[in-house]
């Protein structure tokens, strides 16, 4: 009886060695290349190794490496957003286990840009395509002269609303956060649902409402790379989480984190009338099952403004590919971050599924582009909210802490969604914290 | 050591016979309570596997629209579901179900060789440095697993050891718990006039060891194999640090990266939370049949447990 | 030679000569180091050498503005007064004063039910009580992380509006109470059933004999006969509450921000390490961490009286 166990356990080890394959996983870009989520077409071309986590990253390296013969992708997810962020961080720190080539969201670049993790990719030909981009989209990926990532897809903001939920209580798409707060208060006094939500987990969609009144959380420039301006709870910002802090008061938004369980089952289920996102929400939010027959019909309109007379857009995510300091030919990579999801037939996967929202100028002229788009049954939603917005967009700053900030602006939030924190209380203490962080990581701070 | 409670006498090691006369006296008197108590711990023990269940068998409409939780929906989706789970992203929920089982076995067998020689060393040699030794494994008892991660990552990271099947293998051959175990075992269940005997007869100390020494430990090896070939199964802070390259995850790892993406942006294209339920179903399944058939192991084994 | 001399069953030791004899100990102890040496090397390598190297880190600081800088003990000063290391703490220390009497008395009333019957029923309940301890940790607590969520689970399904909202900050601690015991509970409670089924049955009987009933038996004879059992389990769950990582992590995306980067001082020390690369400061945090787990342990023991006895 013992032999047999014993025997079927180290059968059994031995058969899953052998389907592994991982007996003798080496490390470093060497075993990121030995596990391609897609196939290599050209298997004698050099190959550049990529980490990525949007939906259709498997259409768009299968389309690349068809159209090459010189170089081939080797792409795998890591994560997506934060979980990704952790893995690169930890692999700059070891000084090993980068890929070649790796997708950040435009606000995480510096935060990398200051470990001198990503290459400047000026030196690479990146400014061949700089004409392909907006001036703000631009701007969001260079240093100066430098070029440290190549923009993918930007998150131009609208106000996502149930338009048979609006109609049944009578009201049109606020143009004004005041109107939006009426219409809030309007619809819940009539016995209606939320009018949005407050998603803790979402820093970087509330930074951009705070940034859309005015406020300007960091001024730093990796020219100076050890001074870092912080003002996070200047006039605009309080007043924006004050107005927030105000509508979760009375109950007017809800207070669940965004994308849960919870709140995808409150989407499906109309507990929320609005969804106040950016261009590639539609597409996050069809795949969980938001917007299929019988649960409601979406549709999209500017973002409501606090002066409409001086109208500012705003961008939530967005991404970019970096070439890292690890890849072993850097040329190569950066060749392949500027080619990848650069051409039109992954555009267009990506904007037809509204997961993206491009911002290479070929695809955003596209008459197409401009045509009708599903989720918003028939609205042409690109052309008249999203592209203007897009075009209205200037590009900013970006702390070279970002995941410190969004992590402690998300504590706060949680704070201010329990009733615990003012909107006053939890700027002062956000930049209480942000402050002490920057000092004691040896940067000259400005308030 | 000495004292008595520690002594393991054979009878422990046997599943037991028949209920002793006390049992049924019990019950004659009317043990409706103690069967209440019974019922309930049941329940609250099964309701989440049985919501696991019932929402692996639901379509990703149906989970967020179904009236009841804790009963089916409209369709019965478990086959389909299992098949979008096993051939998601190249099935790679398949190769971290694998990764699982490598992870669990080589640190689970390894650890427990490890336990058994050095339970043996410590517990019928009378070598130089035993005391200290002694001490520093006693010591090491209360530090736990999870204390360790943080300096063995940064420890293996500068050696360039992380983000490899290592990583995660080599830590979990430490197990001082298990060689404290096989120690108090060997110590009463190997009698040394058995070995003195077999060393008269010339045998060497590793034949020894090996003829008689360890047919007797049978029972402790198999419930300190048992115990960490579980806690290896079940170890999520080690691998997390450890790995980066998702192909080497074990599937407490996948699926909390799975998590993460889900409540982020659920993934884009594709309801992940479908996903996560059902893997999380199928997750359970090998060790709870693992359970259930080594059964009678558990019994006999976990009395080792228990001298404690 | 002493294959000459027979091997009697007896105790009678083998005859030699005095220097053959120690000569023949002395090998034995080399040979008690090979055995002992394979465990020897992984110690050494996995924990010894980790915790020095993890020691000497904690020494120095780094910052993204400024190069590596000897600061000698200042990280662990900095942990001692940062509050996010401290409500950690206090966290984990509470959690443990509630968690593991809940966890106990589950498992003690389960172990005693359970020996003190036997019926196919019996049998059925002992195997789904331990059930749990072959479900991953990560995996119960995104079962019951489900089950917690107020509008995808069944809450308000059963409560209607009025439901609770498990996962609130103000619940979460118990939510999380209840995670854990369903994990361990079991796992528990079969340590304490295998040490009781160790006992003398011929005990009961003179104690019936002494007019004892069922509760009596098992409050003032059985239960004083598992005492180092138990001690052993609550140390043993002293430790693994004060390192809790798996659960709060694995709840912390769907909890509404109930669960942060400094609830307990293990995803403290994490996110340190893994999100901003702080690994001197990381270092500095378990250490810090495991101080205090010493501490605990060392006033579980002197309360228990079990001082130094518990394992030898």
């Amino acid at each position: 009886m013992k032999k047999r166990l014993a025997t079927a356990v180290v059968a059994v080890v031995g058969a899953v060695i052998a389907l592994t394959g991982c007996a003798s996983g080496g490390g470093g870009s060497a075993s990121a290349k030995s596990n391609c989520s897609n196939t290599i077409v050209q298997k004698n071309a050099p190959v550049v190794s990529v980490w990525a986590w949007y939906p259709n990253m498997k259409n768009v390296v299968d389309n690349f490496n068809n159209q090459h013969t010189d170089v081939q992708v080797c792409w795998s997810s890591v994560g997506e957003g934060v979980e990704e962020y952790n893995k690169v961080q930890t692999a700059v720190s070891a000084g090993k286990g980068l890929p070649d080539v790796v997708m950040l969201e435009a606000d995480h670049l510096p935060t990398f840009e200051i470990q001198n993790a990503l290459v400047d990719l000026s030196k690479y030909g990146a400014n061949d395509v700089k004409s392909n981009f907006s001036a703000g989209a631009w701007r969001d990926v260079s240093q100066g002269d430098s070029v440290y990532a190549i923009p993918v897809d930007g998150g131009p903001m609208g106000l996502i609303y149930r338009s048979d939920i609006f109609q049944k209580y009578g009201i049109t798409p606020p143009k004004t956060w005041d109107e939006f707060a009426a219409d809030a208060k309007k619809v819940k006094d009539a016995g209606g649902p939320m009018f949005g939500d407050l998603g803790a987990n979402s820093p970087a969609q509330v930074m951009a409402l705070m940034i859309q009144k005015g406020s300007v959380p960091f001024q730093y420039n990796l020219a100076d790379k050890n001074t870092i301006t912080i003002k996070v709870n200047d006039d605009a910002s309080k007043q924006v989480l004050n107005y927030w802090a105000g509508l979760v008061k009375d109950g007017l938004v809800g207070t669940t984190d965004q994308f849960t369980t919870d709140y995808v089952q409150g989407l499906i289920a109309g507990k929320y009338a609005t969804f106040a996102s950016a261009a590639w929400t539609p597409g996050y939010m069809t795949g969980a099952g938001i917007g299929k027959s019988g649960s409601g019909s979406w549709a999209v309109s500017p973002m409501p403004q606090w002066d409409p007379s001086n109208p500012v857009s705003v961008n939530w995510g967005g991404s970019t590919f970096a070439v890292t300091n690890q890849a072993s030919d850097k040329a190569l990579a950066a060749k392949v971050a500027e080619g990848l999801y650069a051409d039109p037939a992954s555009l267009k996967d990506g904007w037809s599924n509204q997961v993206i929202f491009p911002l290479n100028k070929q695809a955003l002229d596209s008459p197409d582009f401009n045509n009708k788009t599903k989720f918003f049954n028939g609205e042409t939603s690109n052309k008249d909210i999203y592209i203007p917005a897009e075009n209205a967009y200037k590009g900013m700053d970006y702390a070279p802490f970002q995941t410190y900030f969004y992590a402690q602006f998300q504590d706060v939030l949680t704070k201010i969604n329990h009733q615990q924190l003012t909107g006053d209380q939890a700027a002062d203490q956000l930049q209480q914290t942000l402050v002490k962080y920057a000092q004691s990581q040896g940067f000259t701070v400005k308030e | 050591m000495k004292s008595p409670q520690f002594a393991p006498e054979a009878s422990r090691f046997r599943p037991r016979g028949n209920p002793g006369s006390t049992a049924r006296a019990l019950r004659g008197r009317g043990a409706v309570l103690p069967y209440l108590f019974l019922g309930f711990l049941i329940v609250y023990f099964l309701i989440p596997i049985w919501w696991l269940f019932v929402a692996s068998t639901k379509d990703a409409q149906d989970l967020f629209t179904s009236p009841s939780a804790l009963w089916f929906g409209k369709g019965f989706n478990l086959i389909p579901n299992l098949s979008d789970l096993f051939t998601y992203d190249e099935g790679i929920y398949i190769r971290w179900l694998l990764n699982s089982v490598l992870y669990a076995l080589a640190g689970g067998l390894g650890a427990t060789a490890l336990a058994v020689l050095a339970g043996y060393g410590f517990a019928k040699f009378k070598f130089s440095g035993r005391r200290l030794s002694f001490s520093m494994l006693l010591g090491s008892v209360m530090v736990p697993a999870t204390a360790l991660v943080i300096p063995t990552f940064t420890f293996f990271s500068d050696l360039g050891l992380t983000d490899t099947i290592w990583a995660v293998i080599l830590p979990s051959l430490l197990n001082p718990f298990g060689v404290y175990l096989m120690l108090v075992y060997t110590s009463d269940a190997v009698p040394e006039e058995l070995l003195d005997a077999a060393r008269v007869d010339g045998a060497g100390e590793f034949r020894t060891f090996l003829q008689v020494a360890l047919p007797l430990l049978r029972p402790a090896i198999v419930t300190v194999l048992l115990l960490s070939v579980v806690a290896n199964w079940n170890n999520y802070f080690l691998p997390l640090a450890m790995l980066s390259d998702k192909n080497l995850f074990p599937i407490t790892v996948g699926i909390g990266l799975w998590e993460g993406q889900a409540s982020a942006n659920n993934g884009g294209g594709y309801s992940l939370w479908g996903l996560i339920i059902a893997g999380c179903l199928i997750s359970i399944v090998p060790l709870v049949i693992a359970f259930l058939s080594l059964q009678k192991y558990w019994r006999g084994g976990l009395a080792v447990g228990a001298l404690k | 030679m002493a294959t000459t001399l027979s091997a009697s069953p007896s105790r009678q030791k083998p005859i030699s000569d005095p220097v053959r004899r120690r000569s023949a100990q002395g090998r034995r102890r080399n040979v008690g180091w090979l055995f002992v040496a394979p465990f020897g090397i992984v110690f050494v390598l996995f924990l010894v050498a980790p915790l020095l190297y993890a020691l000497y880190l904690s020494l120095f600081n780094k910052g993204l503005a400024t190069g590596t800088t000897f600061v000698g003990i200042s990280n662990y000063v900095k942990a001692f007064t940062d509050p996010n290391f401290l409500n950690g703490v206090a966290f984990v220390l509470l959690f443990a004063l509630v968690l593991i009497p809940v966890q106990m008395a589950v498992s003690l009333a389960a172990a005693l039910v359970l020996d003190a019957f036997s019926s196919l029923f019996v049998r059925f309940s002992r195997l789904m009580i331990f059930l749990p301890y072959a479900i991953p940790a990560v995996i119960g607590a995104l079962m019951w992380g489900f089950l917690y969520s107020p509008s995808f689970g069944p809450l308000q399904q059963i409560f209607g509006a009025n439901a609770p909202a498990l996962l609130s900050p103000s619940n979460i601690f118990g939510a999380l109470v209840n995670v854990v015991t369903w994990q361990w509970a079991g796992y528990y409670m079969i340590i304490i059933y295998a040490a009781l089924q160790g006992i003398d049955k011929s005990l009961y009987e003179a104690a019936r004999i002494d007019g004892a009933n069922g509760w009596q038996i098992a409050w003032r004879l059985k239960v004083p006969m598992v005492a180092s059992s138990l001690v052993l389990i609550v140390v043993f769950a002293l430790i693994g509450t004060l390192q809790f990582f798996t659960e709060p992590e694995i709840l912390a995306p769907i909890s509404n921000g109930s669960i942060q980067p400094n609830t307990t001082p293990n995803i403290y020390a994490y996110s340190q390490a893994f999100s901003y690369a702080n690994f001197n400061y990381a270092s500095a945090l378990s250490f810090a961490l495991g101080i205090v787990v010493l501490i605990a342990i060392y006033i579980f023991m002197f309360a228990t009286r079990k001082r130094g006895s518990i394992l030898s």
